[in-house]
């Protein structure tokens, strides 16, 4: 049995393991709050940007033939791009996207199908890394807060090798952030876009806008317009991800820290109950001992 | 007399960095310098990477250094949707002339004519750019 000043000691470095687990759930709330505001930020960009590919494709005659948009007609190779974090002490969020990647990999086994790894985050390339993987691109050192030359760095790279011929289709795995409790495994083909996605007209056009559209000026002309913009898609959608990911992992590690803390603090709990119960076993022992004592000077 | 003066509002993928009335804005399309004074009419345009200027009134000027992008002019209000609008005291001259040099090692080593090699000149434009604006 452990003595009154082991207990002790545990219950302290309980106590002090409780006050990191507070911290870093803190610092993951006050990060998490700033994620969510990013994600926000980037929506009237998206808003407008897709409204501009709606305009742009109702000008153009013909729809370009972009390279990012065709089908290839035989899949060999799939390029699969992870997104983990940086860091872990954050739940599952690291490893529930290594095992979705893992699982979707074996699928495409099954069918004949190479991967291509690609990912994003620390923790996945060690991973990868570790089990002996050739990586197509890892991209690492922002998970804490991703600008948008990151994404821009992921989809140059991603893009590239989808038109340049090395992968015949790009798909993504990240978490998807729900609210700061939820975050969900979200798995989606990024390249090749789907054009319907892209360039379906968003809202009704009336008759007015019909009547303008005929003065507006294109430089260059909208084809050309449109050719820039549906690659950007590939940009912002990895965005996009990106900014979940990191709301995701700010989300799930601030979990993992309460419940850490709350852990700590049911340890406590408990270690004090024996302690207080060792304590008045030894005063209790103290107590028959000077009265056997007192009793045999009888 | 003042010119009059016309909405703008600067939109990247971070957030919005200016929205205020300007009297001209001044960027570059892939076409050439470009202008924008009140009443222009409608256009859309696609913006390569220099320095954008919004001029408040003839001596209050606000200076960006602006990424690749698209100029919308429509209803006497123009929209300008880039992927980065750097403040010019914000640009790390360290960092940009590192970044410059990697993609110009990316440029030499992609193989000719590929989506690669292509997007790699792109990022070599932008830095280059983007220098031009922090020592202009």
């Amino acid at each position: 049995m452990a003595s009154l000043k082991d207990i002790r000691g545990r219950i302290q470095s309980f106590k002090n393991m409780r006050k990191i687990t507070r911290a870093m759930e803190m610092v993951a709330a006050a990060r998490l709050r700033r994620a969510e505001q990013r994600i926000e930020a980037l929506r009237p960009y998206a808003d407008a940007i897709r409204r501009m590919t709606s305009r742009a494709s109702q000008a153009a005659e013909n729809i370009p033939s972009l390279p990012i948009l065709e089908e290839k007609d035989e899949i060999r190779r799939v390029g699969l791009l992870l997104v983990t974090g940086d860091r872990g002490l954050a739940g599952p969020f690291n490893a529930q996207i290594i095992r979705a990647g893992n699982r979707r990999s074996a699928e495409l086994r099954a069918d004949r199908v190479e991967t291509i790894w690609y990912v994003s985050g620390r923790r996945g390339e060690s991973s990868l890394r570790f089990r002996g993987l050739e990586l197509g691109g890892a991209w690492t050192g922002f998970t804490d807060r991703p600008a948008f030359a990151d994404a821009r760095a992921i989809a140059d790279g991603l893009a590239s090798a989808y038109v340049d011929g090395r992968v015949d289709r790009v798909e993504i795995t990240y978490n998807g952030y729900i609210s700061a409790v939820r975050q969900e495994v979200r798995h989606e083909t990024l390249l090749p876009l789907q054009q319907a996605d892209v360039l379906e007209a968003d809202e009704e056009e009336s008759e007015d806008d019909i009547h303008r559209r005929a003065l507006w000026i294109y430089e260059p002309d909208p084809e050309e317009i449109l050719a820039r913009l549906v690659p950007d898609y590939v940009e912002i959608s990895i965005f996009r991800a990106l900014l979940e990911s990191t709301a995701s992992e700010h989300g799930a590690r601030m979990t993992a820290m309460r419940n850490a803390s709350d852990n700590a603090a049911e340890l406590i709990d408990d270690l004090t109950l024996e302690a207080n119960r060792q304590r008045q076993a030894e005063i209790t022992q103290e107590i028959m001992e000077v009265v056997a004592g007192a009793e045999a000077l009888r | 007399m003042a010119r009059s003066s016309f909405p703008v509002e600067v939109l990247t993928p971070e957030g919005q960095v200016f929205a205020d009335d300007v009297e001209m804005v001044s960027t570059r399309t892939t076409t050439g310098s470009i202008g924008i004074l009140a009443r222009h009419a409608p256009l859309m345009a696609i913006l390569e990477p220099t320095e954008l200027r919004l001029y408040k009134s003839e001596s209050d000027v606000v200076r960006f250094a602006q990424g690749e992008g698209y100029l919308q002019v429509v209803d006497n209000s123009a929209l300008v949707l880039v992927e980065e609008a750097i403040a010019p005291e914000d640009i790390d001259r360290p960092a940009f002339e590192a970044r410059l040099e990697e993609a110009r090692d990316a440029v030499e080593r992609a193989a000719e004519d590929s989506e690669e090699r292509s997007r790699a000149e792109r990022e070599v434009r932008r830095y280059e750019a983007f220098l031009g604006v922090a020592s202009g």
